[in-house]
């Protein structure tokens, strides 16, 4: 096979673009898990809800713009919901509870869009602005992929100084060592949790609607999700931001170069590298090793 | 280093990120003794006992027990080897009844892994179950729940919990925590028998205890070594006289 | 309730308690005798069988676990294939399904009970997806998105006796058999030795450790061995349907041991079956009225953890030691 490094360029840039949705969804359930020691299962559900409530403002407005702010909100106030009123009465109950409550609230955010918008999937066309192609030096590239590195990394960047520079990054990084300390020193940890799911679940709506465009929209499009956000979580380590990101851009690139060599090991590169990261450092890159004790 | 010492540290350190918990503690436990740990809250006492008991790894230096290096074996091996400790916040199977917290602690050390006989079959088990839990005094408790038990007679149970897997050297972390008067002086009284056959290792704030019964006395501060000697050299020793038997005794 | 009826019912139901597994297979038998349904009493049987495995898991070990479904259609494949590809004797092809499941639980355990806590849902679930994916691939063996199809077993000969499958109370009879068998191991391992270490292990971790309970070993043990239990289900419906999905390898069918513990009682012997009656049941009533289901499901997995942890049986169990 003749592969020529042009090919190999532009599969790793697709694997950046890849990596980027990978990303958005990975650090949203890290947050969450990192601080609040909950797997939300509903990650993928939230995810594809994003994906949906776009299509129906952009649909209404034709103003995509629009939907990048409408869409995080209406996800993030989802898990604001969600968190006051069915997983706060089950802290302290151990950790099981909230993974089968937020099971089960997938199911019903699943069944409600088929109800609300049909149960045949539906495509979501490239905003005119976007849509196009770009010389990137290794041939040509789609406009929309590019901005979605490019607003990813914004976006990471205007968290990591949220998270770094901020008081309120402060408290999120000090209950991620220890919630006790949170307490002691006076805060509502019950309102910083609130917060951090809400900014969790919002991330992951934003994922869904950016990852429309490319892969079209179906109430079942968040399963597969769940899982890659799974597999991003234990490869970059648990509750570990930087990890997300690594481990996301890692495996977007991974993905998207075993698609080039042997396209139907794509998936299963995915689960060979979480294997990977169990048996060699199974705490994950970035993650410490106090979090699997 | 001692050959009569069961066990050996050797420049033991555990350093937690940036924070030092125990630094180059080098110390002996002689053989069929009594030694005592103490020091001020947060000198290191139970960090170190976590370490010689397996659960925690040493960021360096060496545990030596009967001659044989147990760095880095892992935690279940110890009740094996023949070292047991009994944990200072009460850490029982909370919804099993008090005989069968024993049982299956006496049961863990005599079968790998018996998926078949009836359990209750092997009587030997219960009855090595009930002559301990004599022992501390809660054979009326039998059947009772852990959980439901007083303060007390948890750490009581404890102690029977640990003793289950016969060990050679027994750690005992702070066995007399939030017990009244009668109740320390008859753990105290059950420990120095129960030195008849075996090492003791104790760590305990109650200072006139400590200095009763033991044959030797470890003093930490700050998480390194302070002094190690006889309750009448500890007595003398300025520099533990100033740190720690210089504040208000206990 | 005068004194003798109660005395009456105390000793039946201390027997039963002492006799988890006669009783279990007893109320089982008598079933159908009641239950005029006889193919949806098959599926109670065998979904109960599934969650009484998954239950081994989850109930008395303390794992969440995602992935069962793989050992479920593992059993289901390996026992299907078999038959259907092979023409294996359905008594082999049956252990063959087994030993299929039990292999998967060693593979997906050695990855994944090496971490702990929530670590060990996310796992399963990930890598349950990749024996999904795996054997939906190998389509020209496993007939892919379309299933298997042709797991004939018309005919059951058992020394003298000659069983029909094509009827559904004698399906539902020489299945019993098979699960009663399981059953009665289930029983006989959780009062075993290791029935104890799973209890000390699931109640307190650490300590289990500190007295000398190798943890992982445990835990790996008691995955293959539920593992096991799920692939006899998975095998005997493979028998049942005469096919099999590529569906019973899905999060969904995972999600569905999982309801019908929790909803039977997680944690006590006879809970998976009553959860598996009452859900399949009233699954059987709604679906004729709407296509909703999902949405149903989640909604009464919601109300159970928030409201009803110890589902049906657990809570009756709760008001008769009072």
């Amino acid at each position: 096979m003749d592969i020529s490094l042009t090919l190999i360029a532009q599969q790793l840039v697709a694997g950046v673009s890849l990596g980027s949705i990978y990303v958005l969804v990975g650090v949203g359930l890290s947050l969450i898990f990192g601080l609040l020691t909950i797997v939300n299962f509903a990650h993928g559900a939230l995810f594809m809800v994003g994906a949906y409530v776009g299509t129906y403002v952009f649909l209404k407005t034709g103003n995509f713009w629009l939907c990048l702010v409408a869409v995080p909100l209406a996800t993030g106030f989802i898990g604001l919901v969600a968190e006051r009123l069915l997983i706060r009465p089950l802290y302290g109950r151990g950790p099981d509870y909230p993974l089968l409550l937020t099971f089960g609230l997938a199911y019903v955010l699943m069944d409600v869009v088929r109800m609300l918008f049909g149960v045949q999937g539906e495509r979501f066309d490239t905003p005119e602005a976007l849509q196009g192609a770009v010389d990137i030096g290794v041939g040509m590239f789609p406009l929309y992929r590019l901005v979605l590195i490019a607003f990813t990394a914004a976006l990471m960047l205007a968290l990591w100084l949220f998270i770094e520079k901020t008081r309120f990054g402060l408290i999120i990084r000090a209950g991620a060592r220890d919630a006790q300390v949170l307490r002691v020193l006076g805060i509502d940890v019950s309102r910083v949790w609130l917060a951090i799911f809400g900014l969790g679940s919002a991330l992951a709506g934003l994922a869904g609607l950016l990852a429309a465009p490319m892969r079209g929209v179906s109430p079942e499009m968040g399963i597969p999700v769940l899982v890659e956000a799974f597999v991003i979580t234990v490869v970059g380590g648990m509750g570990s931001l930087g990890g997300a990101i690594a481990a996301g851009l890692l495996l977007g690139i991974v993905v998207s170069m075993t698609t080039l060599f042997q396209p139907e090991m794509a998936e299963l590169s995915m689960f060979a590298l979480m294997a990977l990261t169990l048996i060699v450092k199974p705490q994950g890159l970035f993650g410490r090793k106090g979090l699997l004790s | 280093m001692n050959g009569a010492a069961i066990l050996s540290t050797q420049g033991l350190s555990k350093t937690f990120g940036g924070f030092v918990a125990n630094r180059n503690v080098s110390v002996d436990f002689p053989r069929g003794k009594l030694t005592a740990i103490i020091g001020p809250n947060g000198a290191g006492k139970s960090t170190f006992f976590n370490m010689i008991s397996g659960g925690l790894k040493p960021s360096s230096g060496e545990i030596l027990f009967e001659g044989n290096s147990v760095v880095g074996v892992m935690q279940h091996h110890f009740a094996k080897i023949g070292i047991s400790k009994s944990f200072q916040i009460t850490n029982l199977f909370r919804d099993l009844t008090v005989l069968e917290n024993v049982r299956v602690a006496v049961q863990a050390i005599h079968c790998r892994f018996d998926l078949w006989s009836p359990r209750n079959r092997h009587h030997e088990w219960v009855d090595k179950a009930e002559e301990l839990l004599r022992l501390v005094g809660l054979q009326a408790r039998l059947r009772d729940r852990a959980d439901r038990l007083a303060h007390g007679e948890q750490r009581s149970l404890e102690i029977a919990v640990a003793l289950a897997s016969d060990p050679k050297l027994l750690l005992l972390d702070e066995p007399t925590a939030g017990m009244s008067p009668e109740e320390t002086r008859t753990i105290m009284d059950l420990i120095v028998k129960l030195l008849e056959h075996r090492t003791i290792g104790l760590v305990e704030h109650k200072m006139k205890l400590v200095m009763g019964v033991s044959d030797n006395i470890i003093v930490l501060h700050h998480g390194e070594l302070l002094a190690q000697g006889t309750p009448d050299e500890i007595r003398s020793n300025d520099e533990v006289r100033r740190v720690y038997l210089g504040k208000a005794r206990h | 309730m005068s004194g003798q009826r109660s005395a009456f019912f105390r000793t039946g139901a201390d027997w039963a308690a002492r006799h988890r597994a006669a009783a279990t297979t007893l109320v089982l038998a008598l079933f159908p005798l009641i239950f005029p349904f006889h193919t949806l009493a098959i599926n109670i049987l065998l979904f109960g069988l599934f969650a009484a495995g998954y239950n081994l898991t989850f109930g008395y070990t303390g794992k969440l676990s995602f992935g069962h479904a793989a050992f479920f259609g593992g059993g289901a494949y390996g026992c299907g294939i078999l038959i259907a590809n092979y023409d294996v004797h359905w008594a082999l092809a049956i252990a063959g399904g087994i030993l299929l499941g039990g292999l998967i639980a060693l593979v997906i355990g050695l990855l994944a009970t090496r971490t702990r806590g929530i670590y060990f849902a996310m796992i399963t679930l990930a890598l349950a997806q990749c024996v999904y994916f795996v054997f939906f691939h190998a389509a020209s063996l496993t007939g892919g998105d379309n299933g298997l199809r042709g797991v004939n077993v018309v005919r059951v000969e058992l020394g003298p006796l000659q069983i029909n499958l094509l009827n559904p109370l004698a399906k539902y009879y020489f299945m019993l058999g098979l699960v009663g068998v399981a059953v009665w191991a289930l029983a006989r391992i959780l009062r075993s030795p290791f029935g104890a270490v799973l209890e000390a292990v699931r109640e307190n971790e650490g300590r289990a450790r500190a007295c000398g309970v190798n943890i992982e070993a445990t835990r790996l043990l008691s995955l293959v061995i539920s593992g096991m239990v799920c692939a006899l289900a998975g095998a005997l419906n493979a028998i049942n349907l005469s096919t099999v999905a590529i569906d019973s390898l899905s999060y969904q069918t995972s999600g569905l041991a999982m309801m019908l513990t929790l909803l039977g009682g997680m944690g006590t012997f006879f809970g998976p079956f009553v959860g598996s009656a009452v859900f399949l049941g009233i699954e059987h009533i709604v679906t004729g009225y709407t296509e909703r289901w999902q949405l149903i499901v989640g909604i009464v997995f919601i109300v159970l953890v928030l409201f009803f942890p110890k589902g049906i049986w657990g809570t009756i169990l709760q008001r008769y030691a009072k």
